[in-house]
Parts: C-alpha cells; sequence; structure tokens
C-alpha cells in the first residue's frame, strides 16, 4: 500500500516534504517536545507511534499551526516556513483530522466542508448548490454516500471523519494528518477508510498517521516514527522492523527496579468487581467496559493500566457511583454487595476517588487551602451548627501534614500552589473522609518528577496503613513501581492480569495494543 | 472590585466591598452637592427613608438572587414570584374574609397570618418547581426561569380574575388590601428595613458559616468536581432556587403592603433585573462560586443611591430613568471588576467594531446628558467623548503595535 519508498535511511533521503528539526515546546510545567525532528519523504504514509503524553499530537499540532513551537525549524517543500495559526497552514497543504472531530453538528454537510470559504453567488448570497455539488464529488471519491444537505449531528462517527478529509481535500492539501483515526470506527468502516487512504496515496498526497494499534500500522506505513517522552526515539523503515521492535521502543526506557519499594504485605480482600459491564449507548463498540473483574485486597495497591479511551477511567467512576446507573455485575466491598449511585453513597461507604483531571474534576478555584481539604468532611469542622474557622483549620492540618503539602497556610489561594501540592490536598480532602478503598485515577498527570516520588513514597505508605489503592496511571514505569498487581485494559475488555514478578513494561503494552 | 483571588482571605472581594463603599459616599456626597434644592442637607431623616425603603425592598430578593447566582444558576422569575405572591396573600385573606375586605376593614391577625404562610409555602412550591426542571428535566436555568417569568405574573392575574369573580360581585384585576397590619408594613419604613438587615445576617451566616452555604459555593465554583466530592448538587441547588423564591414571596407581601393593593398585571414588573443587577454591582459572577452578601448588599444600596440622586438632580420622576441608570451602572461596574482582574492585559477600542463603537457611545452619552441637562450640554458631552475616545483608540493601538 503506497508509493515505495527506497530502503536507505533518513539521512540520505533526497527530498522530504515535511522537515522538522529541533523542535521544542514547553507548557508550564512540563517540556512536551524536546529538540523533536521528524523528516517524511513526500506520498509516504508515516506513522507516528509512542506512548500516552509522548509528544504525538503536540508534534502534529505544531505542524498543523494550533500550536507554535518554542525552538525548532520547519521546512515544507524546502520553504522555511513558520504558522501562526491553523489558517496558514491549510494555506500551505496542510490539513488535520483531529481525534476528536471539528465539525459544527447543527450545520448541514456541505457547510462545514466551505466553513469560512463559503462560495457565493453574483449577489453575494451563499451559493448552496455549488457547493453541493463539489461536496457531493468529494463524497463520492471517498466511497461516502452521504447527501451533502444532510445535518452533520446526524451521522454516524465515521461518515464524519469522511467529511473532515472532504474538507482537506477541497482545500487541496498535499499533506494530511490523521490522529488516531480508527479509535471510534467499526471494522467496514476502518476498511473504507483504509481503501481512502490508498486512494489518496496514489493520488501522491503524504500521509502522518497516529496510531496506537501496531497491526494496522504495519499494514500501511511506509515509515514509523517512534517519540518517546517528548523526544525521537527512531525512525524505521516498515519493512526493517517488527511490532515487537517498535513498542519496545515506545516503552523503552531502562527497565525500573520493581524492588525500589520493600514488598507490601496485603491481607484480606475488601473490593471485588465481577463481569462489570457498562453500556455505551450510540456508539459502535456498545460499551465502555465489558466483562472486567477484578479484586481489591486491603493493603495493596492495583494497577490498571491501558491506553487512551480502553476504559480505566470509567472502571473508577462506576466503582465510586459516578457514572450512570446503567451498569450491570457486581461490586462487592467487604463482602458486602452494594450499588452506588451518587459519589456521596460511596464516600460513605468507604471510597474515594482522586479524579484524574485536576483542575476540571478536583479543584475549586474560588476557595483557600483549607476549604479545599475540608469540603468532603465538613461535618467535622462544625461547632455549635456553625462551621468554625478554627475547627476547621485544626481539621485540616493533620492531613496537610500527613500529605506534605507545601503551603503558606491553611489560608493560602490553592491556585497559587504547585500541580504536587494541588494533587496532596486532594489526597488530604479524602483521607479525611476515613477511607478504605483509595482510587486514584492518574494522579501524577503533569505532576514534576520531584514531587511524583513525595507522591509514591505517600501511596506506599497510605498502603501500608491499610488502605486498598487501585491506580491508574499513562506511565508504565508508574505503575511497575507501585503496584502489587497490574490489570490491563484494552477497548473496554480486560486483556491480562500480571503479578509484580511477571509485570514488564512491554508485556502490559503488548496487552494494551492487543485487539 | 479589583479583588485579588489569591488574597489570604477566605472568600475574596473583600476590596471589592471597600470599593462600593466609597462609591456609595461619593455618590451622596455628590448629590448633596449638585442638588439644588439641598435635601440631603435639610431633609436628611426624609431622604435617607425614601432610599432606605426602596432599598429594603430590592435587597430582600436581591439576596435570593445572589444565592442563585453564587450557586451558578440564575432565577429570572423572581418579579413574577413578587406578582404572584401578593396575589396568593390577597386571595387567601379574601377567601378567608370576603366581607371584611370587600368593607376595607381589618381582617383579623390569623387570617394575616394564613395569608402570608401561603405565599412563603407558593415560594417553596415554585422553588421546589425550578430545581426539579433544571436537575431531573436538565433544562438550563435560564430556560426554566424565563418559564416561570411569564407563567407565574399570568397564573397571578387568573387566579385574580377567577376569585374575584367567585367570592365579589364583580371580576377584578386587581384586589385591596386594607388591613391595619399592612398598613403598619407600609408607615413603618424600618419594619421592612429590619427584615432586611435580619436576613441578610442570616444569609452572610449561611453562607460563610454552614455546610450548606460552603456547598452553595462549591456548586457554583465547579460543579463536576462537587458532585465527585460527595456534594448532592441537586439538593443545593432545591435549596438555592427555594431560598430565591422565597425572598421574593417576601417582598411580594411588603410590595402589596407599599400599594394597600395585590396588583398582578404590573407589580414587580422587571424588578428580577434589578436584583441581578444589584447582586453583579456587587461582586457576585454569573459564572457562579464568587459572592459575598456585604457585597450584595451594597450594590444595591448603590443602585438605589445613584437612582435617587439622579432624581434629585433632574427634578423629574427617577421611574422613567431608572432603567437607564442600572443598565449604566451594571455596565460600569462589571467592566472595571475585570479590569481589576487582567489589568491592561486587554483594547478597549479594537479593530473595526471598536471604530463603529466610537460614534455609538458619543452619542449615547450625549443623548443622555441632553435629555436631563438641555441641548448644548447634550452636544458638549458628546463632543468631548468623541474626542477622548478617538484618542484612547489613537493612545491604543499605538501601544499595541509598539508592543
Amino acid at each position: 500500500m503506497g508509493i515505495p519508498f527506497g530502503v536507505s535511511g533518513v539521512t540520505s533521503m533526497s527530498e522530504p516534504v515535511i522537515s522538522m528539526q529541533g523542535i521544542t515546546k514547553r507548557f508550564p510545567g512540563v517540556v512536551a517536545l524536546d529538540n523533536v525532528s521528524l523528516e517524511v519523504a513526500p506520498g509516504e504514509l508515516h506513522a507516528i507511534c509512542g506512548e500516552n503524553g509522548a509528544g504525538k499530537s503536540t508534534l502534529m499540532k505544531i505542524l498543523s499551526g494550533v500550536y507554535q513551537p518554542d525552538a525548532g525549524v520547519m521546512t515544507i517543500g524546502g520553504a522555511s516556513i513558520r504558522f501562526a495559526n491553523t489558517r496558514e497552514a491549510e494555506r500551505a497543504g496542510i490539513a488535520i483530522i483531529h481525534q476528536e472531530l471539528a465539525l459544527v453538528d447543527d450545520l448541514p454537510v456541505l457547510a462545514n466542508v466551505f466553513l469560512g470559504r463559503e462560495r457565493r453567488t453574483r449577489l453575494g448570497l451563499l451559493d448552496d448548490r455549488s457547493m453541493a455539488l463539489e461536496t457531493a464529488r468529494l463524497l463520492e471519491t471517498l466511497e461516502c454516500g452521504v447527501s451533502p444537505r444532510v445535518r452533520t449531528g446526524s451521522l454516524r462517527v465515521g461518515d464524519q471523519q469522511l467529511i473532515e478529509i472532504a474538507k482537506a481535500l477541497s482545500l487541496d492539501a498535499r499533506i494530511l494528518v490523521m490522529d488516531e483515526p480508527t479509535s471510534a470506527l467499526t471494522e467496514s468502516e476502518s476498511a473504507r477508510l483504509e481503501r481512502v487512504i490508498a486512494s489518496l496515496l496514489a493520488r501522491g498526497t503524504t500521509i502522518l498517521y497516529i496510531s496506537h494499534k501496531m497491526e494496522e500500522v504495519f499494514r500501511l506505513a511506509d515509515r514509523i516514527t517512534v517519540l518517546r517522552d517528548g523526544r525521537t526515539v527512531r525512525t524505521l523503515e516498515k519493512s526493517q522492523t517488527s511490532p515487537r521492535e517498535v513498542t519496545s521502543l515506545m516503552v523503552g526506557r531502562e527497565i525500573h527496579d520493581a524492588s525500589s519499594m520493600p514488598a507490601r504485605a496485603p491481607s484480606e480482600p475488601i473490593l471485588e468487581v465481577q463481569d462489570l459491564h457498562l453500556p455505551w449507548p450510540g456508539h459502535v463498540r456498545g460499551y465502555r467496559l465489558d466483562a472486567v473483574s477484578l479484586s481489591l485486597r486491603r493493603g495493596e495497591v492495583l494497577g490498571v493500566a491501558g491506553l487512551m479511551g480502553a476504559g480505566r477511567t470509567e472502571l473508577l467512576e462506576t466503582i465510586f457511583g459516578a457514572s450512570p446507573p446503567t451498569w450491570r455485575g457486581q461490586i462487592r466491598l467487604r463482602g458486602q454487595q452494594v450499588r452506588f449511585c451518587h459519589p456521596a453513597e460511596a464516600c460513605a461507604a468507604g471510597i474515594a476517588m482522586v479524579t484524574e483531571d485536576r483542575k476540571r474534576l478536583g479543584l475549586f478555584p474560588e476557595f483557600d487551602v483549607a476549604a479545599n481539604v475540608s469540603l468532603s468532611a465538613l461535618e467535622r469542622a462544625r461547632s455549635g451548627g456553625l462551621v468554625s474557622r478554627k475547627a476547621e483549620e485544626e481539621l485540616v492540618a493533620e492531613p496537610i501534614q500527613a500529605t506534605g503539602v507545601k503551603t503558606p497556610g491553611p489560608h493560602a489561594a490553592i491556585t497559587g500552589l504547585s500541580g504536587g501540592n494541588q494533587q496532596k490536598c486532594i489526597i488530604a480532602r479524602w483521607l479525611l473522609t476515613q477511607p478504605q478503598v483509595l482510587l486514584l485515577d492518574d494522579p501524577t498527570r503533569g505532576i514534576d518528577v520531584g514531587a511524583k516520588a513525595e507522591l509514591y513514597a505517600l501511596i506506599d505508605q497510605l498502603c501500608r496503613e491499610g488502605l486498598g489503592v487501585i491506580l491508574t496511571s499513562s506511565e508504565l514505569p508508574e505503575l511497575l513501581t507501585l503496584s502489587d498487581r497490574v490489570i490491563v485494559l484494552a477497548e473496554g475488555r480486560l486483556t491480562a492480569e500480571f503479578s509484580r514478578s511477571e509485570a514488564t513494561e512491554q508485556k502490559i503494552m503488548e496487552a494494551a495494543t492487543a485487539g | 472590585m479589583s479583588d485579588k483571588h489569591t488574597s489570604g482571605r477566605r472568600w475574596p472581594a473583600w476590596s471589592s466591598e471597600w470599593t462600593l463603599l466609597i462609591a456609595v459616599v461619593v455618590a451622596v456626597i455628590a448629590t448633596t452637592v449638585i442638588d439644588s434644592n439641598h435635601s440631603y442637607l435639610y431633609r436628611p431623616l426624609e431622604s435617607l427613608r425614601d432610599i432606605a425603603r426602596n432599598t429594603a425592598l430590592l435587597g430582600i430578593f436581591a439576596l435570593g438572587a445572589a444565592v442563585v447566582i453564587i450557586a451558578g444558576g440564575i432565577d429570572l422569575s423572581l418579579g413574577s414570584m413578587i406578582a404572584f405572591s401578593g396575589m396568593v396573600c390577597a386571595t387567601t385573606m379574601l377567601a378567608l374574609a370576603p366581607e371584611e375586605m370587600m368593607a376595607s376593614k381589618p381582617v383579623g391577625g390569623w387570617v394575616v397570618a394564613a395569608g402570608i404562610g401561603m405565599s412563603m409555602l407558593v415560594g417553596l412550591a415554585v422553588g421546589t418547581l425550578h430545581a426539579w426542571l433544571v436537575t431531573s428535566i436538565r433544562l438550563p436555568p435560564f430556560i426554566a426561569t424565563l418559564a416561570t417569568l411569564v407563567g407565574l405574573r399570568s397564573l397571578a392575574r387568573a387566579l385574580c380574575e377567577s376569585t374575584t369573580a367567585a367570592l365579589t360581585p364583580s371580576k377584578s384585576a386587581q384586589i385591596y388590601v386594607a388591613d391595619p397590619f399592612f398598613k403598619m408594613l407600609r408607615d413603618n419604613v424600618w419594619i421592612s428595613v429590619a427584615v432586611f438587615a435580619v436576613l441578610a445576617f442570616a444569609t452572610w451566616v449561611l453562607l460563610t458559616r454552614t455546610i450548606l452555604g460552603r456547598h452553595v459555593h462549591a456548586l457554583g465554583g465547579n460543579e463536576d468536581a462537587a458532585r465527585l466530592a460527595g456534594i448532592r448538587t441537586e439538593n443545593v441547588k432545591w435549596f438555592a432556587y427555594c431560598f430565591a423564591a422565597v425572598t421574593a414571596s417576601l417582598a411580594g407581601i411588603f410590595y402589596v403592603a407599599n400599594e394597600s393593593v395585590a396588583a398582578p398585571v404590573n407589580q414587580g414588573r422587571g424588578h428580577e433585573l434589578n436584583a441581578i443587577a444589584a447582586a453583579v454591582v456587587g461582586g457576585c459572577s454569573l459564572a457562579g462560586g464568587v459572592g459575598t452578601v456585604p457585597g450584595t448588599v451594597l450594590g444595591t444600596i448603590f443602585l438605589r443611591v445613584v437612582i435617587d440622586a439622579v432624581s434629585k438632580v433632574i427634578k423629574t420622576g427617577a421611574d422613567v430613568y431608572e432603567g437607564l441608570i442600572v443598565g449604566v451602572v451594571v455596565v460600569i461596574a462589571v467592566t472595571f471588576g475585570q479590569f481589576g482582574q487582567r489589568a491592561g492585559s486587554r483594547q478597549l477600542l479594537p479593530g473595526p467594531l471598536g471604530l463603529a463603537a466610537i460614534p455609538v457611545l458619543a452619542i449615547f452619552a450625549g443623548g443622555m446628558v441632553g435629555m436631563t441637562l438641555g441641548t448644548s450640554a447634550g452636544t458638549g458631552t458628546g463632543v468631548v467623548a468623541l474626542v477622548l475616545l478617538s484618542g484612547l483608540r489613537t493612545w491604543e493601538s499605538r501601544s499595541a503595535s509598539a508592543g
């Protein structure tokens, strides 16, 4: 598939259509891309692989003008270029199909294809007729049989994606970036997309393709570039590599010493989940979680591995009563069957959950540190029916100290604290509810290395005090460092379970990219 | 309004309240000087009573509006709730004591109590309806309370016509209320002021010193996080909407007393917006999570003082200009509030829109001054505004291109 490309490596490539050299992009607190280089030959399908957070999407957003690099040079077709916005990138012939499609649901298909570049009649009115004809022509080349006048929101995701591609084609895009295009498609839709990709390549379009699915990458790609931790690891010819080599490059780091923490001694089971099925109405897969079983003991950290969209967060939210209560299966807490319909019930029963998106789902930016910590246990700061400032200060002092929050005082603004300290505040909030099970959803995301180590020590200590912990993480070394056992989810299903001694990054990555 | 969200206090906006207090004092002093009758100087008690009456009436349900806004919602129905609650009070009394009501005689304490009690109950009922529409049906609060804004006034009118048709010789669009209790409420301004003060204090304690109050702030600040922190957000909303509707019920009683009549056609019409304006001027953010009782009280006072000042200065009924003043005060107060938070990061008159805004603003300013102070003053103001705004734009675009 695609135009065969010379066997030579990157260095001897004659005329790359895209050349990115030394691209660096920093976000507050994180270096997303560190001196990344990428060369793409004209007419090839170049796959970009890497773990969550490796920098794939950031790199593509720089290429398509969404972000501007802090350092580095970019040339398109030999000319040095710098995009101030996506419009400029479009003009240079680069279009991106985002993972989350950027279509206006309420507009008809033709209006989306021509959004911002509407054709007009001589009177200055919208020329729907000509736009509809052109849209129909484009859609036909894409094997997409939808009418240009139908409301975009009423279409399936697979068709919507083709409309994004049609939009890119109407822009005369020579370079197409696709960010995990098949993640929401059925098999027949994926097959159609692959045919469309083949015909685009035959026309000379260059495609950059981000995917987690090794099988797909090896079917489509001419070359593969692996990113890890914001750096380029290597660019490989497909013919000279194997899925195994690519996954091991994605994981890459020297294997972490799993015995860096002394072994814990888990005791009796506290939480058991059996055959959990969480439906996903309106999605081709039909479920967010299917046939997931697990058991958690006191004093144990159970790691949940899985790529983006594998169902990690949904699993924790279902246990915590934060998902719609449409799930089937059994959840037993201390042997008692439970079914929480609201986080308040789970909280009262001794379950706590530190949510994934700290800013959106955890913090109250208008509250100070004390109010953020005391929120879920405020009844303990009452005297005579009213919340007493002094009692609240006393209440939060202990968990703030226990979790090691560094704050100028209990009444400092939470927004002035570092990400790591904010996260500790949220853990402190939950410790006040005296939980027996702690659910941690990617707790170290966006936190610097030093604070991570402190959080690891805290989690280990809580566990030794008898808490059962379920931990998800997008970073495998973190899971391997902290977990006594690791379960792996892929596309909502449990694909593997490893004990601490069995688990390796390689095995987990293979289980997570299965299916 | 330049409060620092990051200051050490538990909740922000202390400096915003000081700013408002100073603004009130400045407005009073300016009115004393400019007013050619100098009525603040010669008849201070009378002036104070006027302002106090209006402030207390607006303030009572402005507190309700503020609580809903802090909880991240909005209640547009308060003006209609005032009319509806007054009507329910009057019909209850008419049903229990028809002869006395028609003869404008005292109806007796328990009848008055029943009337007021029913008003409070319908307040709770309407609040519950709002909360149900917002949490269970998932209507946006704006839509839910827009429906009751139009619906409740109509219902009040229908209630009036059907009860008067059934209980009195002729159908009527209003019910006169002449009981001495209501006369007392009307004649003793300090009763409404006392009710306002007590309610404000109670609301302040509730918002700052109770778990429910903390949860109101949490809900408005970050609803998803509040739910995930184990807060029953639907119950907090239920409380907030009931609180607002009951404050409007309470205000409805005072409206009936002040006018000696329950007249649902016009009573409280448009006042929901004044209440929201008072809360916003007082520092409440329509995004939710931010706002205080002292701020809302001062916002109410400031609005009423400015309205009174304009009526003193131009010597005609303030009601004509009331809407204009509220509008201008809200725009200026919120603009200053925003500038305090992100000072200098924005242009006031950018691009073609800014260019078009210059003559519009100049004409509005000139027109407003011209209608109150005469044509020449209006023209002068318009020209000065035009020159100043053009200068501002030139300066802004120059510093923007330099930066």
